[in-house]
């Protein structure tokens, strides 16, 4: 395998992919914490302060001057949701030494910057510059008020928000406008001191980094030195303990300026057996994983009701959400056909041959991973948050085994949580 | 088979042209598990009027055409969809349309034989009847409501209302309901006639293959084809002028929207490669992420992330967009055109320019991280005229005088158009 991880201190481990699939070298930095209200606007205002300055570049001109003279080097970091953790990630992408147009040292000094990104920031009197966290206060404040400018995202964050209501998944990653007034430089510097303390790190090189001990480099770096070794605080994500849920269906309808209506539906699977979570998958590709899926088939081919019919399966949730773009008189119609398929595939209404076409589909993908450097990246951090270690081929082989009778039983257990619709 | 090389990059294109006109173009990268296939034909939305090579009839079709034979395409006479077919098989397939060329395309990294047979059977057999049509007016119908919702769309196209009055560039390129309408079997069989020849098509190749084999199989799998003259297509007289130099609209965002655009004139078409390399590093410097002005708008919060920016430009259009969100508009678009002021009478600094040049060449090389990108890439250009290695080979020939020409004769305020997207 070209892949292998080592324990730098306890809590901190390095993770290292070999390959010369790219032309670049891409580093990743992760930091996992649980998620949860009253942190979910402060790890986010963090990113936002972080990448404004470190001790060595203090200001976004220098940093950006800096990467531009390594051939446009990139730097960029957010949060994201996985399971019940809020991640904090940051990575840098670089050419590989190879394809420069002449011989320069990048890998060392690429190592050094992110590190310093996360662990090294600008601080004035033992606190972040205010002139930062009060610039940084107002454009989050923006983000958040924007999340209304895409109405397909907004409608499946809405939906996860009632789905997974006062639960930590249900949170906005960008955090909440009206948290963002009480945060002071002093108090975001002391939670970030307390959070680097406490948090679960990751770090990932990838790309051509044969020639290079990329542990000593992590090690002797003076930021990595002075971190302690940690017990980590985060939530492993464990794949048979969900919890199920038998309420009755909520329906939310939302009102706003559009032509066209958003239909998002969250999906509880309700199954925590072992390896149920490959045979969820298979079920979601049956459902709405791609133009043979029931719903592209039947809402969109058949019926004409949208554009977009698709679901997609949340790993790490056991739930899947199933969106469609539809005319707006036509939400009922489009309601009754979709829960139609769900019935559908209970009654065991598809053939083996739709069953070996969605696992081409999800192997595909699958195989595909070792195509892309951060989605590699991302597969690895996945496992490493996992109660068990699952390598590509093992993933690719469980997928497989998956049988009708599996998927059929798995969809007798599938329950409608919530249906959110968008409407003018 | 012509070799073109990059040897900077390590990487070679094999190109050849079919006795019945057909361009193929095969990029092999060794040891990725990924196959891309693309195959485009020259017939865009702009080409809506045009003199028929064999029968010399002068067509005029309604706004769309173009965009919905893709659609259609895949629909087959035993009733069978090929996109469905490709994605049983766990292929990624799809299609798209721009303003000058249309492109069917698959993703895999098995059944790679059976996804070429599909693609190369589906593109060379239409079937379009009175009923199939009908029904794919809804489904268009559907995605022009979802671009009439979407302000980034509306933003493009009024920028594109203001660089051009008569230009079919301006035109959606799905068309609209109203001229959808009109579209028949007849129109449809025509425009395929025309343009889909194999002598106004190329097909990029990019994955581990060996190219003489794998030209000789596309070969074997082409159906004979009379030659056919030169199709005449027929455009409104190049302008020199812009149309109007502002256009706003309400919509639901929260935070304004703007575009920023300046029509190239003087599109000759001349070293376009150049021109392009010279605008990219202007507009870096201008509104890169180091520039001053980017740098001074975060601090005021008037811009949030860095505006994106670009040169479209084909026979019969060229300009340079630049767009982004902010809460003062006006100020952005001040702010660029004193930069631009500035750096013409003070001339281009030295420093700057060689930083900038390094980012930029390091952004081209990127572009080669991927076979699906790879091959689009190839194939936009090659619509354009454009080989693409020249991006990489003639980077050095772009120098600081260069730049300051091009500063001078392109970034003029009387061609300069302002789009805004306003909240209600």
């Amino acid at each position: 395998m070209n892949y292998q991880n080592q324990e730098i201190k306890s809590g901190i481990t390095l993770h290292q992919i070999q390959t010369e699939n790219y032309k670049t070298n891409l580093y990743a930095v992760f930091i996992a914490t649980p998620l949860k209200r009253e942190n979910v606007t402060l790890d986010a205002l963090l990113t936002a302060v972080l990448r404004r300055g470190t001790k060595n570049l203090p200001s976004q001109e220098q940093i950006s001057q800096k990467l531009e003279m390594m051939y446009g080097a990139s730097f960029d970091c957010g949060v994201e949701k996985t399971g019940d953790n809020h991640i904090i990630k940051f990575y840098l992408e670089a050419l590989s030494e190879e394809f420069l147009p002449k011989k320069e040292e990048l890998i060392e000094e690429c190592i050094k910057i992110i590190l310093d990104l996360a662990f090294n920031p600008l601080t004035e009197n033992n606190c972040f510059k205010p002139e930062y966290v009060e610039g940084e206060k107002k454009n989050l404040a923006q983000i958040i008020e924007g999340k209304i400018d895409n109405k397909s995202r907004y409608s499946y964050d809405r939906c996860t928000e009632e789905m997974f209501k006062d639960k930590p998944y249900g949170l906005y990653k960008f955090g909440y406008v009206e948290d963002l007034s009480k945060i002071t430089p002093e108090s975001l510097y002391e939670y970030y001191k307390k959070l680097i303390e406490n948090c679960k790190i990751d770090i990932f090189c990838s790309g051509r980094i044969q020639n290079h001990n990329i542990k000593e480099i992590v090690q002797n770096n003076e930021n990595i030195q002075k971190l302690q070794a940690r017990k980590p605080e985060y939530i492993v994500n464990n794949e048979t303990t969900e919890e199920e849920n038998n309420n009755p269906t909520k329906v939310v309808n939302e009102s706003m300026q559009v032509t066209q209506g958003k239909l998002v539906m969250g999906l509880n699977i309700n199954e925590t057996s072992e390896n149920s979570r490959f045979i969820a998958s298979v079920y979601n590709a049956i459902l709405g994983g791609g133009a043979n899926s029931k719903l592209f088939q039947n809402v969109r081919e058949k019926q004409s009701l949208a554009y977009t019919a698709n679901s997609g399966y949340v790993r790490a949730k056991n739930s899947i959400f199933i969106r469609c773009g539809i005319e707006i008189p036509n939400y009922q119609k489009a309601v009754d056909t979709i829960k139609q398929q769900l019935q559908d595939i209970q009654n065991g209404d598809f053939s083996q041959e739709d069953v070996q076409n969605s696992k081409e589909l999800i192997l595909a993908s699958v195989e595909g991973i070792t195509e892309e450097q951060d989605t590699e990246i991302t597969y690895y951090y996945g496992q490493e948050l996992a109660d068990q270690f699952v390598s590509i081929e093992e993933y690719a082989n469980k997928i497989k085994q998956v049988t009708k009778e599996q998927i059929m039983n798995l969809a007798k257990k599938v329950t409608i949580n919530t249906i959110y619709f968008l409407k003018d | 088979m012509k070799i073109v090389e990059s040897s900077k990059i390590q990487e070679k294109a094999y190109i050849e042209q079919l006795k019945n006109g057909l361009t193929i173009i095969i990029v092999p990268k060794k040891n990725t598990k990924k196959k891309y296939v693309i195959w485009g034909t020259h017939f865009g939305s702009i080409d809506n009027h045009f003199i028929m090579p064999k029968t010399k009839e002068e067509v005029y079709i309604p706004d769309g055409v173009a965009h919905f034979l893709e659609h259609k395409m895949f629909e087959q006479p035993d009733g069978t969809n090929s996109l469905d077919t490709l994605m049983s098989l766990g292929i990624d397939a799809n299609a798209y349309t721009t303003n000058n060329h249309t492109a069917y395309l698959f993703e895999c990294t098995n059944h790679f034989e059976e996804g070429l047979d599909e693609l190369l059977n589906y593109v060379q057999h239409p079937y379009f009847t009175d009923e199939n049509v009908e029904k794919e007016k809804g489904i268009i119908g559907q995605e022009i409501n979802m671009y009439d919702d979407d302000p980034g769309w509306q933003l493009y196209i009024n920028a594109m209302d203001c660089l051009y009055k008569e230009n079919p560039i301006k035109i959606d390129i799905a068309g609209t309901v109203e001229s959808i309408s009109k579209i028949t079997p007849d129109v449809l069989y025509k425009c395929y006639n025309t343009f889909y020849h194999p002598s106004n098509m190329t097909m990029v190749i990019c994955g581990d293959f060996e190219p003489e084999e794998i030209l000789e199989k596309v070969k074997s799998k082409l159906e004979p084809n009379e030659n056919q003259g030169e199709i005449k297509r027929i455009y409104p007289e190049k302008e020199q002028t812009i149309n109007k130099p502002f256009k706003s609209v309400k919509m639901e965002v929260s935070t304004p929207i703007f575009m920023i655009g300046f029509k190239d004139v003087q599109n000759d078409q001349e070293e376009s490669v150049k021109k392009h390399i010279a605008i990219q590093i202007l507009l870096e410097m201008i509104i890169g992420k180091s520039s001053k002005l980017y740098q001074e708008c975060y601090k005021q919060g008037i811009l949030l992330s860095q505006p994106d920016f670009d040169y479209e430009f084909s026979n019969q259009y060229a300009h340079i967009l630049i767009s982004g969100t902010s809460k003062d508009p006006q100020k952005v678009e001040k702010g660029i055109l004193d930069t631009i002021k500035e750096m013409r009478e003070n001339g281009i600094d030295q420093e700057h320019f060689e930083r900038i040049s390094r980012k930029v060449y390091g952004d081209f090389v990127i572009e080669y991280n991927n076979v699906g990108d790879i091959a689009r890439m190839f194939l936009a250009d090659t619509m354009k005229g454009v080989q693409t290695f020249d991006y990489i080979e003639q980077f050095e020939t772009v120098t600081r005088e260069y730049v300051q020409n091009i500063l001078s004769s392109i970034f003029k305020e009387e061609n300069k158009v302002t789009s805004i997207v306003e909240p209600n």
